[in-house]
């Protein structure tokens, strides 16, 4: 094994250990004190911190840009199921022998240990921070056992080498986030909201199951970098044809338009806000929200394949941030209009995505790709310290207007005041009603939908009464058949 | 007050109906005036930076203390009281003694001490059991469990003792073998099949115990079973309410939506960029602007376009009243249904009364009138949300005045307690009580009847309120055994003259300070007085934009005084406020800026990766981050040497110009009537100090609630420097000495801050002082600041982060730390766990350790004339104030998700006035959770150096205090001024008090006796000369 190699079992195994002993501790009803509980995720993150650090300066020294590791194969099958389960190096045989396998792979290349980096930075100052702010509180422990499965989360989707890697981070960050936003779990609005964006991720981690399908069937593997082709991150090229990319990509994008609350699911950003300051803010300002983006950047090979394709992704991301902007306007309070600044930048690095995947390939300058990535870690940065900052608001303003010796002036939008009177009402209600985006997915998807649930369970219902043969007992009988 | 309007206006509206015939401008008038009263029930404590300490149920005042906490527990559904468990705890842990319960016990009961219940024992003893011992409730299924699989037939509970459960089974042995085996016509043997044909003679003794108690519970079972069962009838006046009941729908979470968005868009103060279009045409208006255009997507929103059309030209009162007619309101039910209908968002509803009454105190108040307007919008939302729940529930045929009605049916009816639930509760009883099933079985069905009426009054409620008076009765014992026994001998007068004085705020975190003072320098003197001094005013700072109130809350000023920098400085002065300027206007672009799309999208691609230096700078260090900044914020800082304009040339005062300030004989007054107050007038010494308080703490948009309470929330520096700043002038000084006051030439005022979240001092005009004076200065710094490091100290001892053992030094570190550090929930402790109020002089109180409960106010009877004018006067601000605090912190501890603001964690600063709960709730009033954690809910305990007559008299000169105390709503006691004899009111009447101990515990330092300790501590005498005596 060589140093580089342990290294980044080091990176992933720091938060999983953390996961474990947190786990195992709450698993037997005997959690730590906070000191111990504080004191072990620092360590965690400062080792995950150093041990990526050290990663990236090899990396830099050596110029070596990608270095994957593997962690063993899991299933394998293949045409000639005894030659598959004899050969220890599948990838030795030509791939296209396998049907299946899945290896917990990582990979550390330019886009992922920047990420990890952020993850560990931002998540080790809030772990800090969150240890003072949630001192004392009834769920402190339950806190840290839903902040060590989302950095781990984090970590495993930064590094994932394989779809399935993948989707695992994804799931973690996903249920971690969902529990945080449900923290309060004595008072009812936290847990509908929890709830709601539970669906969202759900649908989109629909998107991102059948996507990672359908590369199994064109390709029989899930391993980035042999489907994203030669060169490393940013420089792959796709070895998919232009059809199946572009399905296997719309898959992608609605997974990627649910996780970082692109129109039309952007309802759930601002609801998320019912969780813990510190969780609101490198959750939904600084990490889980680019999750998306950072997908659309690890597939961005896919993204240059097809025009229409990245298109797409530059419309949505271009539909996104005008509709946050619009919405962000109106918020009278400050953690939405917080996560509605945040998603004006999601937004518009979606849109850089495909915008500069598809004009990278086509000037054969992939470096183009750098642009959205320093998008997503300075705007983590800015956004973390607002957010951690946003209980100070009040006494910022005050500090602002003693300066300036007056009251802040407010500066309505320049565009509104060309419009007629009864076109900015209309507009500003749709922006005070979020776009009535919630009431849409309401009406149109979720109504019909559960109409639809409904006529099954009354066909199914008369279906067993038919089979019974008994009319008059149905009612008994309804239950058990 | 609120109950006897409420049926005033029920009157004149009766009678307004009447009127109608000639009238349709005064139809609804009841309606608005109806609006402005209830509004005295909502929260009043206005926008979040100046938070007003007040009463939660001040509305209520009027009723004694116990009604006014039934009333408000209806109308609110919140908590009066802790919970059973919660007094158990203190029970066991010695906050509440079994003592205190049965004294409080046997008052409550009176005459009805020695009433028999049941076969034997009395009421008293039945309660006091039903108090100490905690009785096992179940639902019916959970009962049967119970009885079937736990020991509960075969062994008595584990507080009877084995002797007594003994002679229990030997009485009921006795009953079998000489009542029912020799009788075979006992009605019992069909209860004990186990006795036929079984020897019983060869029962052991186990059989004989289960037996015995399985007796006891048939007996009980059949003794209450032809009881009738007491029906509770749920009345709801609400839809919502009957709504949620019947089908488990919640409407009123639709109206939020809605309603909340509106509200905080309303009554925004620059939060949002975009500003709520026609919001200048009032909220009526403004609403059905628009909402009158366009379709909406939401269902129950669709016939909301018509509805407003049909409403046009009608005034708010109109659509109330036609929505009261709509909803099938009666005229009767509609005072309370409004009323109600009021308090459901009871956040939003306030801070909309708050802007629209004391618009003085927010930059963009609303008109009058607004509250209506929000009552109107309210009830058509209502509508809206009732008709769409009618369609969902296949109302939709049925009309919407029939609807409580229809809803009414639904509700499933209330399951009263059954048989076995009864019967158990009797059964555990029993055993408590030691009635054996023989003597049960002898009760007349009239006596069972007695038995479970008494034990069902006694319920759950009424249990608590006696746990919470024996908790409030154990504390106040300790208290006035503390004030009697540290004043029994009369203190020889101190023979030497104090070094210096120095008065502080009345507030309970300066008691500590006061005491570690007086430690560290015994010949210092401290005073205590409401922390504005007397000087109310609207004060601008040099670096201030604004004016803001410095004085009580109920107080509107007439006076304006600025700080303004001297005039050698003033050319640096503008060029650094010029600078300020830029810098802020320009951080004020940054901030909306990376709001925006393309200022946001610049400014963290290309800067946004260096915010993460400010970001771990100040999470990790927070103390040396400020420090930084403050340094290289002194650059634009304005100059260090300033003065308060405070002489007015003009005759009438203003805001602008020569009307800023006082006039010469109007200082005098004001210096006049602080030196009276405090009974300084007499005993100037060479220095005396005024120190104002605030507190400073960062991320923390309750600040203001740890601001000084006599001046709105804000700190009170400035009004001590001003108050020194009129005494030291020799015309003020000449004005008092012709009304005979005289000031020797020798003492100097100086005015200070007292920062109460770092232990810290700021002084002011000090390049004033004399030169003689500055040995006497140098001494009183030193002196304040060892007494601020033990002060921070005693504070730490309360803070679970900061170790027990710390020294004096790092614990001043720990509280700068504590308020520079952005994740600090906790900077302080406020007024937390503040529990008396000291009226008097301060050797009542000197060398006694009160742990920072009691506030301390300074008043000398002897300087009082026979009306007792300066103590009225005093009175009149104290009691309101500090019961106010006391009472916020009761309410917000009892029931913090109720009356308090919850948790801190989750809040979410809105329309710069208040904070949410997450995304969207009601706006959070009262205190959050951290800020009353330490607290111990008890009424505030007034002792008074005064006479009864005295007090009496000035209750009823000023009905406010006459309420309070009267009514309960605190204690009182007096400290008679000739022999320190305590006694306390009680029901109308002066009661000597008597000592529980003998002795008080005492220690040599403060130091000492709080050392190692978290908790609420005994009171104590700090006496440096005498030896520790053993905890008594």
């Amino acid at each position: 094994m060589s140093v580089l190699e342990i290294l980044g079992i080091i990176v992933v195994a720091s938060p999983a250990a953390l996961v474990v002993i947190l786990g195992l501790a709450s698993l037997f009803d005997r959690p730590f004190s906070e000191k111990w509980i504080s004191q072990l995720v620092q360590l965690a993150m400062i080792t995950g911190l150093l041990a990526s650090i050290t990663i990236l300066g090899l990396m830099l020294k050596t110029d070596d840009r990608h270095i994957p590791i593997e962690l063993g194969h899991w299933v394998v099958l293949a045409d000639d199921a005894s030659s598959a389960m004899t050969s220890h190096n599948p990838h030795a045989n030509a791939h296209e022998h396998l049907i299946y396998h899945f290896s917990l792979k990582f990979e550390f290349d330019r886009l992922s240990v920047p990420f990890v980096i952020l993850t560990f930075v931002l998540c080790g100052t809030i772990g800090a921070f969150a240890d003072k702010y949630m001192h004392r509180e009834g769920g402190f422990n339950r806190f840290f056992m839903l902040y060590a499965i989302f950095v781990l989360g984090m970590v495993v989707t930064s590094l994932a080498g394989t779809i399935e890697t993948l989707f695992t981070g994804w799931e973690l960050v996903g249920l971690s986030s969902t529990l945080l936003v449900a923290f309060f779990q004595d008072r009812p609005n936290p847990c509908r909201n929890g709830l709601r964006v539970w669906s969202v991720y759900r649908l989109s981690d629909c998107g991102l199951l059948m996507a990672a399908l359908l590369l199994h069937h064109v390709s029989g593997e899930g391993d980035f970098d042999l489907l994203m082709g030669t060169g490393a991150w940013p420089e792959g090229v796709a070895r998919l044809p232009s059809s199946q990319a572009f399905t296997v990509g719309l898959l992608l994008l609605i997974s990627v338009a649910g996780k970082s609350a692109l129109v039309p699911f952007s309802g759930w950003l601002p609801r998320a806000m019912e969780g813990p300051t510190p969780s609101s803010a490198v959750f939904y300002g600084a990490l889980s929200v680019h999750l998306g983006a950072f997908l659309l950047l690890r597939v961005s090979p896919i993204l240059a394949l097809s025009p229409a394709l990245s298109g797409l992704v530059v419309a949505l991301g271009l539909a996104t941030t005008c509709y946050s902007a619009l919405c962000g306007r109106v918020q009278t309070d400050i953690k939405s209009a917080l996560s509605f600044a945040s998603l004006t930048q999601v937004g518009l690095i979606v849109a850089e995505i495909g915008a500069f995947a598809w004009l990278g390939n086509r000037w054969k300058m992939p470096s183009l790709l750098y642009i959205p990535l320093i998008h997503i870690l300075g705007h983590g940065c800015a956004r973390t310290l607002q957010f951690v900052r946003a209980p100070t608001l009040l006494h910022d303003y005050r500090i602002l207007e003693n300066a300036i010796g007056s009251r802040l002036t407010l500066l309505p939008p320049q565009w509104v005041t060309h419009l007629p009177q009864t076109w900015r009402d209309r507009l500003y209600r749709l922006a005070l009603h979020r776009g009535y985006l919630d009431a849409i997915l309401q009406k149109y998807i979720v109504t019909p939908l559960f109409s639809v649930l409904e006529k099954c369970d009354q066909i199914d219902l008369s279906f067993t009464r038919f089979v019974n043969g008994a009319d008059q007992d149905t009612h008994k009988n309804g239950n058990g058949g | 007050m609120a109950l006897r309007l409420r049926h005033d206006v029920a009157e004149n509206g009766e009678s307004s109906l009447v009127d109608s015939v000639e009238s349709t401008v005064t139809q609804t008038e009841w309606i608005e005036t109806h609006i402005r009263e209830a509004a005295g029930l909502l929260p009043a404590q206005g926008p979040i930076t100046a938070f007003a300490f007040l009463n939660t149920l001040q509305a209520l005042e009027n009723l004694p203390f116990e009604a006014g906490l039934r009333r408000g527990q209806e109308l609110f559904g919140y908590e009066t009281y802790l919970s059973e468990e919660r007094y158990r705890e203190k029970l066991a842990r010695g906050r509440i003694r079994l003592e205190d319960l049965s004294e409080t016990l046997k008052r409550d009961l009176g005459q009805r001490c020695q009433t028999a219940v049941g076969p034997s024992g009395n009421l008293f003893n039945l309660r006091l059991s039903m108090l100490e011992y905690s009785m096992r409730m179940a639902p019916e299924s959970e009962l049967r469990w119970f009885m079937a699989e736990t020991d509960a037939l075969t062994r008595y509970r584990e507080e009877v003792s084995p002797e007594s459960g003994e002679i229990r089974t030997n009485e009921t042995r006795r009953w079998v073998v000489e009542e029912i085996l020799p009788n075979p016509a006992s009605p019992w043997h069909d209860f004990f099949p186990e006795l036929r044909g079984r020897q019983v003679e060869k029962w052991t003794h186990a059989q004989w115990t289960a037996f015995a108690l399985h007796a006891l519970w048939q007996v009980c079972r059949e003794g209450v079973r032809n009881l009738p069962l007491v029906t509770t009838s749920v009345s709801m006046i609400r839809h919502r309410d009957l709504l949620l009941a019947a089908t488990g729908f919640d409407c009123d979470r639709l109206l939020q939506e809605v309603m909340i968005p509106f509200c905080a868009g309303f009554l925004d103060q620059g939060l949002a960029t975009w500003v709520l279009p026609h919001r200048e045409q009032g909220l009526w208006k403004t609403f059905v602007s628009l909402y009158s255009s366009g379709s909406s997507v939401e269902t129950w929103l669709r016939p909301l376009r018509a509805e407003l059309h049909r409403l046009s030209g009608l005034t708010p009162a109109q659509v109330v009243e036609d929505s009261l007619e709509q909803l099938g309101i009666s005229r009767e039910d509609a005072p309370e249904y409004l009323t109600r209908e009021l308090l459901a968002m009871r956040g939003w509803a306030g801070m909309i009364w708050q802007a629209e009454d004391r618009g003085d105190r927010i930059a963009r108040p609303v008109p009058p009138g607004t509250l209506l307007e929000y009552m109107a919008v309210r009830l058509v939302l209502l509508r809206m949300a009732l008709l769409d729940a009618m369609r969902k529930e296949s109302l939709g045929d049925r009309k919407l005045t029939e609807l409580r009605a229809l809803l009414s049916e639904r509700i499933p009816p209330v399951e009263s307690t059954s048989i076995d639930q009864r019967a158990f509760e009797v059964f555990q009883l029993a055993q408590l009580q030691q009635w054996s099933a023989a003597a049960l079985s002898h009760l007349s069905e009239d006596q069972w009847k007695s038995l479970i009426h008494e034990i069902e009054e006694f319920d759950g409620p009424s249990r608590r309120r006696i746990f919470h008076l024996a908790f409030e009765r154990r504390f106040r014992t300790q208290a006035l055994d503390a004030l009697s026994l540290h004043n029994q001998e009369p203190r020889p007068p101190k023979s030497e003259s104090p070094l210096f004085q120095s008065v502080y705020c009345i507030d309970a975190r300066e008691e500590s300070f006061r005491r570690h003072l007086e430690e560290v320098c015994p010949r210092a003197e401290t005073f205590g007085a409401a922390g504005f001094f007397g000087v109310a005013m609207y004060f601008r700072g040099v670096s201030d934009a604004h004016y803001q109130a410095l004085c009580p809350i109920v107080v509107r000023p007439r006076h304006y005084v600025i700080e303004e920098v001297v005039y050698s400085l003033a050319e640096s002065d503008r060029r650094r406020s010029g600078a300020r300027r830029r810098l802020a206007t320009a951080s004020h672009r940054i901030h909306l800026g990376s709001r925006s799309l393309t200022g946001g999208a610049l400014l963290t691609a290309g800067l946004g990766v260096f915010a993460s230096i400010p970001l771990v700078a100040r999470v990790l260090l927070p103390a040396t981050t400020s420090r930084l900044r403050r340094t290289l914020g002194s650059v634009v800082a304005p100059p260090p040497v300033t003065r308060l304009r405070i002489e007015r040339l003009t005759e009438q005062p203003g805001s602008e110009g020569d009307a800023i300030g006082y006039t010469v004989p109007e200082m005098a007054d004001v210096g006049e009537r602080i030196l009276s107050e405090t009974g300084l007038r007499t005993r100037l010494s060479r220095l005396v100090i005024f120190f104002g308080h605030g507190s400073f703490c960062l991320n923390n948009p309750h600040k203001s609630c740890y601001d000084c309470g006599a001046c709105s929330g804000s700190a009170g520096g400035a009004n001590a420097r001003a108050l020194a700043a009129m005494l030291n002038d020799n015309r003020v000084r000449r004005v008092l000495a012709e009304r005979g006051l005289v000031i020797p030439e020798t003492t100097v005022f100086l005015g200070g801050l007292h920062n109460t979240a770092t232990d810290r001092f700021e002084f002011f005009d000090l390049d004033l002082l004399p030169r003689t004076h500055i040995p006497d200065f140098e001494t009183a710094r030193d002196a304040l600041e060892e007494a601020a490091r033990r002060n921070a100290q005693e504070r730490c001892r309360r803070f679970y982060s900061a170790p027990l053992d710390i020294t004096p030094n790092d614990a001043h570190w720990h509280v700068e730390n504590r308020s520079e550090d952005l994740a600090q929930t906790r900077p302080e402790f406020g007024n937390a766990s503040n529990a008396m109020c000291v009226v008097g002089r301060r050797t009542l109180t000197r060398e006694l350790f009160l742990d920072r409960r009691s506030f301390l106010v300074s008043y000398d009877s002897q300087l009082d004339d026979a009306e007792s004018t300066i103590l009225g006067r005093i009175l009149g601000a104290v009691v309101i104030v500090c019961s106010g605090i006391n009472l916020q912190y009761n309410f917000s501890y009892i029931d913090p998700a109720g009356w308090g603001a919850g948790t801190k964690l989750p809040h979410n600063v809105t329309s710069l006035l208040g904070v949410m709960d997450g995304a969207a709730s009601d706006l959070r009033s009262g205190l959050p959770w951290q800020g009353v954690e330490i607290h111990e809910p008890v009424r505030c305990l007034f002792a008074i150096e005064t006479t009864p007559d005295s007090i009496l008299k000035i209750m009823a000169r000023n009905p406010a205090v006459g309420n309070i105390l009267r009514n309960g709503w605190s204690q009182l006691a007096l400290i008679d001024p000739e022999t320190s004899a305590v006694s306390l009111y009680e029901d109308g009447t002066f009661v000597p008090h008597e000592c529980s101990i003998d002795q008080l515990r005492s220690a040599t330092s403060s130091r000492e006796f709080y050392r190692g300790s978290r908790d609420h501590l005994d009171f104590a005498e700090i006496h440096p000369s005498r030896v520790t005596s053993p905890p008594g």
